[in-house]
């Protein structure tokens, strides 16, 4: 018989470990969710314990169980249309300021991070083709990105449940998704419109990668980092998009604590922040 | 601009992808080695750490898949080149299976050139340069 109860102790070190590594810090509130987590883990290998698993976790070469514990921490809860004044933000306001700074031929650039299972990154794509009238003049390029590698490709699957759907216009979801046996599958002119990777924002090589970005939605993903980290992110941030872009957090969260970089707008629609264009 | 040509390593047993591979890659000025699977691909790519900026993977080989070359690459140590892996299935299963391997991107087979280029442009970093 295993024993996967975690100590007091065991579950202070778990939580140092995994702050280091990946950026994301539990509160001792959220106790009962690691431990749960962490327990299933230790049942999964077949590990004697949270000491034994520790180890395997600390010196496995591979980096698999790193990859499974992380995609069991992580919380991957969201719907169609979440919070879609920020959308309607994105439309009526960063827009047409975005636009009035681009050179024709020059493409739009949004990035999702983190995607969790992808409708974010649709819902946005379906608001441009909607609601953009400039669509068809311009280059539009979204990318959506996760550190849990299943969730990913769930999100590149597009197949959801009815109650990730329930906030969708009826008729958006009768043009862009088919009703399949397991809910409700996103069509492929929507899948092929947004380009799905795995980043770990705590990683800066990784990001380095991802650069000129002209609107970032990073919602409700920095309530999990401390204080040190959510600074890092949004330096990180700032160096993804380019001068002039956006950033949208979640409706709880406040770039104006976290960091002075960007300056704060206040948009009819939304509040939402922005990186000072050159010069001003 | 980058002032170096980047280095891609196609992985493919299939000789007219590779070659459709190579013709999109090189006419857009990357450089391009190939290789027949995943054993000579790991080969290839722990002969000189560093010499390969991304690799663009298939699933299915003979001697070792694509999923098989990903893992033994990830898990060596020191700083690792994103992963594209290129797939006929567009099984569900199939592209949980490469972003566990280690891939960062995963496209279905046939992939048109400027899907193909915007993605390896995307994990090159190349794409946010031209502002």
């Amino acid at each position: 018989m295993q024993d996967a109860t975690i100590s007091a102790d065991d579950f202070q070190r778990f939580r140092e470990y995994f702050y280091r590594r990946s950026g994301i810090q539990f509160e001792p509130s959220k106790r009962y969710f690691v431990d749960k987590r962490l327990a299933e883990r230790i049942r999964a290998t077949g590990c004697n314990g949270f000491r034994d698993y520790f180890a395997k976790l600390r010196f496995e070469t591979s980096g698999a169980e790193w990859q499974a514990l992380v995609n069991e921490m992580t919380v991957n809860e969201t719907y169609f249309m979440r919070e879609d004044y920020q959308f309607e933000c994105l439309i009526q306001s960063m827009l047409p300021e975005l636009m009035a700074h681009k050179r024709p031929g020059e493409p739009l650039r949004i990035w999702v991070m983190p995607s969790s299972s992808g409708e974010e990154a649709y819902t946005i794509a379906m608001f441009l083709l909607e609601r953009w009238p400039h669509l068809a003049e311009r280059d539009v390029e979204i990318v959506s990105s996760d550190i849990d590698t299943r969730i990913l490709a769930q999100a590149q699957a597009g197949l959801y449940s009815q109650r990730a759907v329930h906030q969708l216009p009826a008729s958006w979801l009768q043009k862009y998704f088919t009703r399949e046996a397991g809910g409700w599958r996103i069509c492929k002119m929507l899948r092929d419109a947004v380009a799905f990777t795995r980043v770990n924002l705590n990683d800066a090589a990784e990001v380095a990668a991802y650069r000129g970005f002209d609107v970032v939605f990073c919602r409700n993903l920095l309530i999990y980092f401390d204080d040190a980290s959510r600074r890092q992110a949004a330096e990180s941030f700032f160096d993804v998009l380019r001068p002039g872009g956006f950033i949208c957090l979640g409706h709880s969260e406040s770039m104006s604590r976290i960091s002075s970089l960007f300056r704060i707008r206040k948009f009819p629609q939304a509040i939402v922040y922005q990186k000072p264009l050159e010069g001003l | 601009m980058n002032q170096t040509v980047k280095h891609i390593l196609i992985v493919d047993d299939a000789a007219t992808v590779r070659m459709y591979h190579r013709a999109i890659l090189e006419e857009a000025g990357y450089a391009v080695t190939e290789a027949v699977n995943g054993v000579e691909a790991l080969e290839k790519a722990l002969d000189k750490a560093g010499a390969y900026d991304l690799y663009l993977v298939d699933v299915n080989m003979p001697q070792l898949d694509g999923f098989g070359f990903l893992r033994a690459l990830r898990a060596q140590d020191g700083p690792q080149a994103p992963a594209i892996m290129v797939s006929t299935e567009a099984e569900d299963g199939d592209r949980r299976q490469a972003f566990g391997a280690g891939a960062n991107h995963y496209l279905v087979k046939p992939a048109r050139p400027q899907q193909l280029l915007r993605s390896v442009g995307l994990l090159l970093g190349e794409r946010g340069e031209r502002a």
